[in-house]
């Protein structure tokens, strides 16, 4: 008897057909929630419930790339080098900041591929002398990324 | 976290559906990916108003920030492009509507909310539908438009997603 299961995965139903990069957060109690375990995708929303806890918040993707939001101490790595442009004063309150940003374009004639570009957003916001203040790597899906602030 | 986009149009008065348009060609015809060849619109006319909407399907936490906005396309002498956020779905008319014209950057963008309301579509939270609000559309010329084709025309939808 034939007990195997044909499972048929498309867009709808594996997740990481999308996903360039995915993500694994580690927090203060020695804990980490990985993005997909044993092929099960965990959301982001586990994340968030701990958010308290949240230590470190690594993205990675197939192609070697690497950035940590270090939210200890607010630093940002890649590739396991710190960046060098972030000032090394004490932060306060330092927060994750992470989305995907999605550019879905569509005209009034026919596209063969619909435009649809994705960026990450990561980095961290934190208090300094009481203003909320924001670093964040924009990172497109080939792994090439740009440093903001405001 | 990987919420799969359509974009959908409706039509008609019992308000038909179409998944995953390839196009928002305007024209003299209540339908979704018309031919402008075949449904021209009569200078000093308007088109029929598209409703266009998102639709997420798949898994995420939660969609913010939605978006859109006309990226490309200059108009022709004395055509303008409407558009309203989060419309009522009614049928679509030709009548010209006196909706704004259609945001051309990002920074006056229209903002979209979720079907119900919502400046955000949280996933698996309870009555939602995973539909973004209807955008209306509507293209307007005048007498003095020119005869023949007008230039062609691009929209961005925007969000996050986490």
């Amino acid at each position: 008897m034939d007990n195997t299961m044909d499972i048929k995965l498309n867009s709808e139903n594996n997740p990481m057909i999308s996903l360039s990069f995915t993500w694994v957060a580690i927090f203060s109690d020695n804990t980490k929630i990985e993005q997909f375990e044993n092929g099960i995708e965990n959301k982001f929303q586990l994340v968030k419930d701990k958010f308290d806890k949240l230590a470190y918040f690594n993205l990675t993707d197939k192609k070697g790339h690497m950035f940590t939001i270090d939210l200890i101490n607010g630093r940002i790595g890649y590739n396991y080098l710190l960046l060098p442009y972030l000032e090394k004063t004490n932060k306060q309150n330092v927060r994750l900041i992470f989305f995907r940003r999605h550019r879905v374009e569509i005209g009034t004639q026919d596209l063969k591929e619909k435009f649809h570009k994705i960026t990450y957003h990561l980095g961290f916001q934190y208090l300094k002398d009481g203003k909320n203040q924001k670093i964040i790597l924009q990172i497109d899906e080939q792994g090439n990324w740009v440093l903001g602030d405001n | 976290m990987s919420a799969v986009f359509h974009f959908c149009e409706s039509n008609g008065v019992g308000e038909s559906e179409t998944q995953d348009i390839s196009n928002i060609n305007m024209g003299s015809n209540d339908s979704p990916n018309l031919n402008t060849t075949t449904y021209p619109i009569t200078r000093g006319d308007a088109s029929f108003e598209k409703y266009i909407r998102a639709l997420f399907t798949g898994t995420w936490t939660d969609i913010t920030n939605m978006k859109f906005w006309k990226s490309a396309g200059a108009y022709v002498t004395g055509e303008s492009c409407k558009a309203a956020a989060n419309a009522v779905y009614t049928q679509p008319s030709q009548t010209p509507n006196a909706d704004s014209d259609v945001p051309t950057v990002e920074g006056s963008a229209l903002a979209i909310n979720s079907a119900e309301g919502e400046n955000h579509i949280e996933y698996g939270a309870s009555g939602v539908s995973g539909y973004s609000g209807y955008i209306r559309l509507q293209l307007q010329t005048t007498g003095s438009t020119p005869a023949g084709a007008v230039n062609q025309k691009q929209f961005v939808f925007q969000f996050d997603e986490v």
